[in-house]
């Protein structure tokens, strides 16, 4: 996924990953994601496509809109779109609550999108050959996903964020 | 080529154009200003220039040719006649062309973007014969030149041929055939010479990749130019045939399918072939001008350092006050008189620094009005008839999308003054007016708004006249028209389907008629306004707002939620009150002076779930809109007043949502959703109809 440019910046300047030990690992190219929870599972998001991530505020709803459509908020002067992540990917919907987090992602500058997800964990640089793609399976849920990462004794499921976004136009 | 050069000499080619179009049109007026005549002739000059330095060699050939008449005419060895002017603003098209074709990215700019034809013409201009027949072109250049050009090719035409009669299509082909076979002909024996390009000494250690100095770069169009005067000198315009026949070679065919880029063959036979025609009338309807000829908008701005430098320095003032306020946070104590200082100055940065952004953003009607002087002339020669144009208030700035957005609307109502407004001399004459008509074009600032005005001295309109073909098309009946008040009658001719000229001529009558100019006002949220006095005159008003990207709005809210509508649709607003309705056919109706308009409860679509206030019989209101021509109520509960909103786009996924015009923040920071009342109509009625939402179950 990430240039090799961008590779070496990541080397350049390391993450300090709390956890991150193992000498052998920390070797190859990196993804740098932020982690966040849905339902008890575990996703990331490359941080290359994610803006910031906020609080939720107060959502304006759109009547009319799809259903995975939360509404619109404001961020500094502009009109964010808010999907419901657990909507997206189809998993039980839940209250928003004190943890729950918008992740602002965009693919341009033109197009942000906020994510509506349970909680943000932590930013971890995820060794690339721990990511196993997950075929090219055109079903409408594992579209957006871009990979399966085994690491440091957790699932982690990296979510394309083009094809979601993309899909959701 | 390199980008950024070529970049450059775009941006000053159009520059230099945009004041062309209108120095050609005023130098007919004033054919012996030598300060225009050198103007325009240095324009000339700089695009040729420009032109040879990035290579682009059709676009020299021409420059060079209209610069050598031009040099005539400032010495006063020709003069710059009305038939001149028609061949220099055919120079000026080309050229227009030409640079239009570079800006949308294109680089290779075949030698066919210049009609040979034209290059003739200009030719037999410079070398001292009219140019209007289509022998003297090469009787001329054989003058020159001292032998025929070889680019010339002489037709074996049928013996009865007669150019000014009508030509079918077979017989255009067959011209167009014959043509090209003799070019080849001619090609063939010429083979080899087609190289007009010159080779420059350079000096040595010359690096083409470097970036050269201003001198140097005139060292080297000097340069270019000697040499180019030499080929021509020495081989008796063995240069200039050699270009004109590798120009002429370019199979004619290409021209035909590119007449809308590519100034059309004139003096040919082809002229009269009906495709032909209607291929130009098409380019003159928007292209003239280049009114037609700008789909893409302009995506730069120029803004005076000035203005920058004003706005550098509210953001300073912006910064200092962050600065203060942040000082105050931290202090120990909450000054409340030192905070609303600071709120104050605030207000007034913000204030300012929103006035002077909107201001890079505006531009003076100037860009509109530029064209006209070229459209109303290329008309009126057209037309026969004698015509005075007067701009006023070009100064006037306006929102540069409304200046775009204008510019075809504007087109199309002075094309028609030009041609139902404004009479032949000579029945001016007759009823006692002076021969020149004349056509006033005016701007001005009229508070928020802009008022566009269009003055014509001409006929007028009759209103009778007006209803008596409204009624013969079925669009109002006999008891309307009597009802109807002048201003109503000439309102008349916006009307969708209603067309005053008795035939359709190939001016104002093509397909875009007064109905779709208001249709493109209105959607502009403006108004347009017609005036007229039979034998004196007409008058048309376009009132447009200042800037699109601020609309004067009601606002209305459910709950938590608030909406704008926008304020144009908004004809009156009244206090609901249920004694006043009652349900036609399942439709609810309210009662306004005796007449019963379908009501609609906005609620029950917007926010379906919402429990009803308490107060909710007292506060409600009927807010009578106008959708499409239709009249219809919506119940709303809480007005909140008007609001004039900044339009924001809404996020993805939602901007193709029928019913919403944007969103808009308020200013407590939360979001309105600005309705788009055609949308909200279309897609609710739709459910009533299938029956999908309880409101429809009555």
């Amino acid at each position: 996924m990430l240039q090799p440019t961008d590779q070496n910046k990541l080397k350049e300047e390391p993450f300090v990953s709390p956890v991150e030990a193992d000498e052998e690992e920390s070797i190859g190219p990196m993804q740098r994601c932020v982690l966040f929870n849905l339902d008890r599972e575990t996703y990331g998001i490359d941080v290359s496509s994610i803006r910031e991530v906020l609080r939720v505020g107060r959502i304006r709803t759109v009547p009319g809109a799809d259903e995975k459509i939360l509404g619109v908020i404001n961020v500094r002067g502009v009109i964010v779109t808010v999907v419901d992540m657990r909507r997206m990917i189809d998993v039980p919907v839940s209250e928003i609550t004190d943890r729950s987090r918008i992740i602002i992602v965009e693919l341009d500058e033109e197009r942000p999108v906020g994510l509506l997800v349970d909680n943000v964990m932590e930013v971890r640089d995820i060794p690339e050959k721990r990511i196993e793609p997950l075929g090219s399976s055109q079903e409408d849920n594992s579209r957006y996903i871009q990979g399966i990462a085994h690491y440091m004794e957790k699932v982690i499921i990296l979510v394309d964020v083009f094809n979601l976004i993309s899909d959701a136009e | 080529m390199d980008e950024e050069i070529l970049q450059d000499f775009l941006v000053e080619a159009q520059d230099l154009l945009e004041q062309l179009n209108e120095q050609l049109v005023d130098l007919e007026q004033a054919p012996d200003d030598s300060d225009l005549l050198n103007a325009i002739f240095r324009a000339f000059h700089t695009i040729k220039g420009g032109a040879g330095f990035i290579g682009i060699k059709p676009l020299v050939e021409v420059c060079h040719r209209a610069e050598n008449v031009f040099d005539k005419i400032r010495n006063g060895e020709m003069a710059y006649t009305p038939e001149v002017a028609d061949v220099i603003l055919k120079v000026y098209d080309t050229i227009q062309a030409i640079i239009e074709r570079l800006a949308e990215g294109e680089r290779d700019i075949e030698e066919d973007a210049v009609d040979p034809d034209l290059l003739k013409e200009l030719d037999a201009l410079f070398s001292g014969d009219a140019a209007d027949e289509e022998g003297t072109g090469q009787d001329a250049s054989a003058e020159a030149g001292g032998e025929a050009t070889p680019a010339e090719v002489k037709l074996d035409l049928p013996p009865d041929w007669d150019p000014d009669e009508e030509i079918t299509d077979e017989e255009f082909e067959m011209l167009l055939k014959m043509r090209e076979e003799k070019l080849q002909q001619t090609q063939q024996q010429e083979s080899g010479a087609g190289d007009a390009e010159v080779k420059l000494e350079l000096p040595e250690g010359w690096d083409p990749d470097e970036e050269i100095t201003d001198e140097e770069f005139e060292a080297l169009l000097k340069m270019r130019e000697e040499k180019l005067q030499q080929a021509s000198g020495s081989g008796s315009d063995q240069q200039a045939a050699a270009s004109s026949q590798a120009i002429e070679s370019a199979p004619a065919q290409k021209q035909e399918e590119k007449t809308d880029t590519v100034a059309k063959p004139k003096d040919k036979p082809a002229e009269k072939k009906p495709a032909a025609k209607s291929a130009d009338s098409g380019k003159s309807e928007s292209g003239k001008g280049g009114a037609a000829h700008q789909p893409k908008q302009e995506s730069t701005v120029r803004v005076d350092t000035k203005r920058l430098d004003e706005i550098m320095n509210l953001v300073g003032e912006l910064v200092l006050v962050r600065n203060r306020l942040l000082t105050l946070r931290n202090g120990a104590e909450v000054d409340i008189e030192e905070i609303s200082n600071a709120v104050s100055n605030l207000d007034h940065v913000t204030t300012d620094l929103q006035a002077s952004v909107m201001k890079t953003r505006m531009q003076p009607v100037k860009k509109v009005f530029g064209r006209f002087p070229r459209v109303v002339r290329d008309l009126a020669r057209k037309l026969g008839k004698e015509i005075e144009l007067e701009l006023r208030g070009e100064d006037t700035d306006l929102d540069k999308n409304l200046v775009e957005a204008l510019a075809d609307p504007l087109v199309h109502l002075v094309r028609n003054s030009v041609d139902h407004g404004i009479e032949p001399p000579e029945e001016r004459v007759k009823a006692g007016k002076p021969r020149v008509g004349k056509i006033i074009l005016a701007a001005e600032q009229e508070g928020d708004h802009i008022l566009l005005s269009i003055t014509d001295d001409g006929r007028g309109m009759d209103p009778e006249k007006l209803k008596r073909k409204a009624i013969e098309k079925g669009l109002i009946d006999e008891m309307t028209a009597q009802q109807m008040s002048d201003k109503e009658a000439f309102e008349l001719i916006m009307a969708p389907g209603f067309s005053t000229a008795e035939t359709i001529s190939d001016i104002s009558g093509r397909g875009v008629g007064m109905d779709v100019v208001k249709s493109m006002i209105t959607r502009l949220n403006g108004s347009i306004e017609i005036d007229s006095v039979l034998g004196e005159g007409t008058q048309i008003k376009i009132r447009v707002p200042l800037t699109l990207a601020i609309l004067p709005t009601l606002m209305v809210a459910f709950g938590d939620d608030s909406y704008s509508i926008p304020l144009t649709s908004v004809q009156e607003i009244f206090d609901y009150d249920p004694a006043h309705t009652n349900r036609i056919d399942g439709q609810m109706m309210v009662q306004l002076r005796e007449r019963s308009i379908p009501l609609y409860f906005l609620k029950e679509w917007l926010a379906p779930d919402l429990a009803p206030a308490e107060d909710r019989e007292e506060n409600d209101k009927v807010v009578i809109v106008n959708v499409g021509g239709q009249r219809i109520g919506l119940v709303v509960e809480q007005v909140r007043g008007q609001e004039e909103v900044v339009i924001k786009p809404l996020g993805v996924m939602l901007q193709k949502l029928a019913g919403y015009a944007g969103a808009t923040i308020t200013g407590n920071g939360s979001i309105a959703l600005i309705l788009d009342l055609p949308g909200v109509l279309q897609r609710y009625q739709n459910m009533q109809q299938k029956g999908g939402h309880h409101v429809a179950t009555h």
